[in-house]
């Protein structure tokens, strides 16, 4: 393994974080097995204090799990010189077989997360607990995922060896080498871009509708879902190629450096809070019938749709901006 | 949501006036934390500068260096190799350089010897680094000794004083005629102590240097980027050794933490009981902790970080320069370049700040969950 | 109204130190009385009072506030009612050193989100109400006892509840004190309060103020709430 200050601060977090998701977990199974919100025994009562404590610490994950997957992508970054052909990100993030996937997971579990804690806030809102068993289940579904996550990182980054030959950026995205990542680069432009309209369009559309009229929620959260692999595929067809104005940099990572701006902070940024927001409306749908959540819900939702729409609107003006207004042209 | 931040604003109000109100417990923890952002974040910053000073000295060194071995150790290369090189489709051009160390005995320091292609010095006179001319207090005109290979004392004057700029590597350095330099060192002639090739394609580097084993294959090539590899690799391991080293340091701070978090005096339970009996909620408590350790830790990650730019940048690390720098006792003394990303600030959050947090989670919860009725069975 | 219905409530079950705090009470305070709560230490005054004003959950029995079952409520329901519905006036005053009369009248209701201004206004026009608007800005630690104790009570006051309740407040009060205290809890009754007080001090049950009477020992009602 390599001893870089960023590898050891992402090992020691997420240590930290397995553990107390690992805690959290097992005072959740308890929940899940002794709850019962008549009873007035001291035993409930403790039950109930320690749904505090789990939403405390779910709450802490997801903002350390947004600053580690930049911290991740930065630390990657930093180590591309060690290894022979790595330019960035993307080649040290192939010296393994562990690299993406542990990338993926942090996305997953991001959202994974955020959704867990809009399900969390519209159950507070009920006087009963509505959904207190969905939830519990889930942060259970949830936790071996955050335990995946740690130990695929911790493997990608034990098994490091410097000096690996790896593709460097300009190589795994050129069209002519095989792989996941290459796929995304042939894409043609223009499908991709005409793709990007209509998802984007049809995010949009509908998350107003549901806005307005509270309609069309679940088409919406669909929708969002889609866009958002969308988004992230066009950011590598086409977006991040009028953002570093070169014809074949495919890269997603480099846009977070200092040389553009930083312009990738904000992008992925408003890409995350658009997706976990919209998700999120349609997490809530199938309890909107529960009587203690008829008041509080619809508003909430609409809220998450709002939030959605903006973020949405805000990824779009930052991709478009210099597609719009830079004098590089792909075709 | 006025109504919410209005609320936030005066939890956050309160936990203000309460960090204030116990300055003794919260200046402790100020301080520590305070500590230890600042060593950690002196390490980071001492080794990225120095790191980036590195690489940036090597930007204008040749792309390859051809080095001759014998009995697998570096020995001199003769001068016709380079013609064998320049043969070589895509080399554009080969120099022999001529350069040693001196160990001066008397100061117990290695310098480095060099005699650049014109080199334009006054025969019997050199050029001296800064740092040697400090050590040794030899200025320029002055004259200086040195015990050549024969074991004989000579004298050179010191024509000029090399300029500060090129730090890191310059300090120790001389600069001699070549001829001179032979003649000092009894280096023969047709002998170089290597050769710096000029190559047209950068992406032919590791081509070039293949054939270079293949027709000469006593040499060995030296690329460029290995060499800033492996700057990289040896700085990061020292920072990272030391963070190691220093997380013994992080433990008993984060236990220090716990124990501040989780040991609330009877005065502090017997407050939040107050605040919970006249309508608080354990979320706000919990809204008021998290308030608390936010304000703590932005202001001694703020403190710890800013201390920390001022020992590396403006005072060159003295505390532990020796430590990461190694190798020579002839430091050169200079002024890193600042050189701060958001990465390394994001990383010294994550040594400091997520571990900090992580810890007093139970404990805040604890805190906020005591009975409201404490108060009235107290 | 309250009405609670065969409420007990204990502590430590299951434990060699389990006890019963209250047993099987069953009682209705109404809105517009003055009510305390009798009996000697032990007796479960505290606990019932707590239970009363949706401070401790029962272990067993049902609770009405109103109209409205509040017996299982979780506690971020349970604290905003009690926040809007009941005031607390403590034994020991329970107020916040360091901080100023002022700061402390207004904390209950940091949580409602209240904007600072009118929130202040309102904090000192309480205080004025008991003659203590000149100390507004001291620290509390350097009030008197019974200026200590008015700034309790304007606490109390600040969500504006319908119900006050209060738990052996005369305790640490010397007589002259402790009769200023029922004329302020005469104040509140002309007000329109409705008021529970907890007390083993015959100033304070003997008072003619009282509409109601309940005596407590060892956890059970010994005379169930008649009129006097």
């Amino acid at each position: 393994m390599i001893l870089n200050p960023g590898i050891l601060a992402l090992l020691i977090s997420s240590l930290l974080i397995g553990f107390m998701v690992l805690y959290s977990a097992v005072h959740g199974a308890q929940i899940l097995r002794r709850w019962d919100i008549t009873s007035g025994s001291e035993l409930q009562l403790a039950l109930e204090r320690k749904t505090y404590l789990i939403s405390t610490i779910l709450s802490y994950f997801l903002g350390i799990q947004l600053v580690s997957l930049f911290l991740f992508i930065f630390t990657v970054d930093s180590l591309s010189p060690l290894f022979v052909g790595a330019m960035c990100a993307v080649g040290s993030l192939t010296v393994n077989g562990y690299g993406y996937p542990t990338l993926l997971l942090k996305l997953v579990n991001f959202i994974l997360a955020g959704l867990w804690l809009i399900i969390n806030h519209a159950d507070n809102a009920g006087y009963d607990y509505p959904i207190i068993r969905k939830k519990y289940l889930l942060l259970i579904l949830l936790t071996p995922l955050i335990l995946a996550e740690s130990a695929l990182e911790i493997i990608y980054f034990l098994q490091m060896k410097p000096d690996i030959i790896t593709s460097c950026c300009g190589s795994l995205f050129s069209p002519a080498s095989r792989g996941i990542a290459s796929e995304i680069a042939a894409v043609p432009v223009l499908p991709m871009k005409i793709a990007f309209a209509v998802t984007m369009g049809l995010t949009l559309i509908t998350g107003t509708i549901f806005f307005l009229k509270q309609r069309l929620g679940g088409l919406f959260a669909l929708l969002t879902g889609g866009n958002s692999i969308v988004s992230l595929l066009s950011m590598v067809s086409f977006i991040c190629l009028y953002i570093y104005e070169m014809p074949s940099h495919h890269c997603p990572f480099c846009i977070l450096q200092k040389e553009y701006g930083y312009i990738g902070y904000p992008l992925y940024a408003a890409l995350l809070l658009g997706s976990v927001t919209g998700m999120g409306v349609g997490v809530l749908i199938p309890f909107r019938n529960k009587p203690s959540l008829l008041l509080t819900l619809p508003g909430f939702q609409r809220r998450l749709a709002l939030t959605s729409l903006i973020s949405w609107i805000i990824f779009t003006i930052l991709a478009l901006r210099p597609i719009l207004f830079s004098s590089f042209r792909l075709e | 949501m006025p109504h919410t931040l209005e609320k936030q604003r005066h939890i956050l109000d309160f936990t203000l006036a309460s960090l204030l109100r116990r300055k003794g417990k919260n200046g402790a923890l100020f301080t520590v934390y305070t500590l230890i952002v600042f060593i950690l974040a002196s390490v980071m910053f001492f080794t990225y500068a120095l790191k980036e000073e590195a690489s940036l000295v090597l930007k204008g060194a040749p792309e390859i260096i051809v080095q001759r071995t014998l009995q697998g150790r570096y020995a001199p290369i003769p001068v016709e190799y380079g013609v064998k090189i320049r043969g070589i489709r895509g080399v554009m051009g080969v120099r022999p350089r001529v350069w040693g160390y001196y160990y001066d005995p008397v100061f117990l320091a290695n310098y480095t010897i060099m005699a650049p292609e014109g080199v334009n010095l006054p025969p019997g006179s050199i050029a001296l680094g800064s740092g040697i001319s400090r050590m040794r207090r030899a200025y320029q005109g002055d004259t200086i000794s040195f015990t050549g290979a024969d074991g004989k004392a000579r004298n050179f004057t010191i024509a000029r004083i090399l300029p500060e700029e090129s730090q890191l590597l310059s300090a120790d350095l001389i600069l001699m005629a070549e001829g001179e330099y032979r003649e000092f060192s009894g280096l023969p002639p047709g002998l170089a102590s290597d050769l710096t090739l000029k190559v047209k394609n950068p992406k032919e580097l590791a081509t070039v240097a293949e054939k270079i084993v293949k027709i000469l294959p006593d040499s060995r090539p030296i690329i460029r980027n290995e060499i800033l590899r492996t700057y990289d690799a040896l700085f990061s391991w020292r920072g990272g050794l030391l963070i190691i080293i220093m997380s013994a340091a992080l433990l008993a701070f984060v236990i220090f933490a716990w124990d501040k978090a989780s040991g609330l005096s009877a005065e502090e339970k017997k407050e939040i009981g107050i605040l919970k009996a006249v309508g608080w909620e354990s979320s706000d408590i919990l809204f008021m902790k998290f308030w608390e350790g936010l304000v703590i830790s932005l202001t001694s990650f703020l403190a710890g970080t800013i201390l920390a730019y001022f020992h590396v940048f403006l005072t060159s690390a003295s505390l532990f320069a020796p430590v990461l720098k190694g190798w020579s006792v002839l430091y050169p003394q200079f002024q890193l370049t600042p050189f701060i990303n958001p990465g390394q600030i994001a990383t010294l959050f994550f040594l400091t700040v997520v571990p900090y947090t992580v810890t007093t989670i139970i404990p805040s919860w604890r805190a906020a969950t005591i009975d409201p009725d404490s108060v009235l069975r107290s | 109204m309250i009405k609670v219905t065969n409420i007990s409530k204990l502590y430590n079950a299951g434990r060699p130190n389990e006890f019963i705090a209250v047993r099987d009470v069953t009682l209705t305070v109404s809105l517009g009385e003055v009510t305390v709560l009798k009996g000697p230490s032990g007796s479960g005054k505290t606990t019932l009072l707590g239970i009363l004003g949706c401070m401790v959950r029962p272990s067993s029995g049902r609770i009405s506030l109103g109209d409205r079952e509040i017996t299982s409520l979780p506690e971020r329901f349970l604290t905003q009612i009690r926040r809007e519905t009941f005031g607390f006036i403590f034994q020991q005053f329970n107020l916040i050193k360091g901080l100023t009369a002022l700061e402390n009248v207004m904390i209950p209701a940091y949580p409602t989100g209240e904007r600072y201004a009118p929130l202040r206004r309102r904090a000192l026009e309480i205080l004025e109400l008991f003659n203590m608007s000149h100390k507004a800005a001291a620290k509390v630690e350097w009030l008197s006892g019974g200026e200590a104790q008015r700034v309790a009570i304007a606490r109390a006051l600040i969500n504006n509840p319908t119900i006050i309740i209060a738990d052996e407040p005369t305790a640490h009060l010397d007589t002259k004190l402790s009769h200023e205290f029922m004329v302020i809890v005469r104040q509140l009754r002309e007000g329109g309060k409705t008021i529970l007080i907890a007390s083993h001090d015959p100033i304070v049950y003997d008072s003619e103020l009282m509409t109601s009477r309940i005596e407590l020992r060892d956890g059970r009602v010994i005379n169930d709430g008649s009129r006097s």
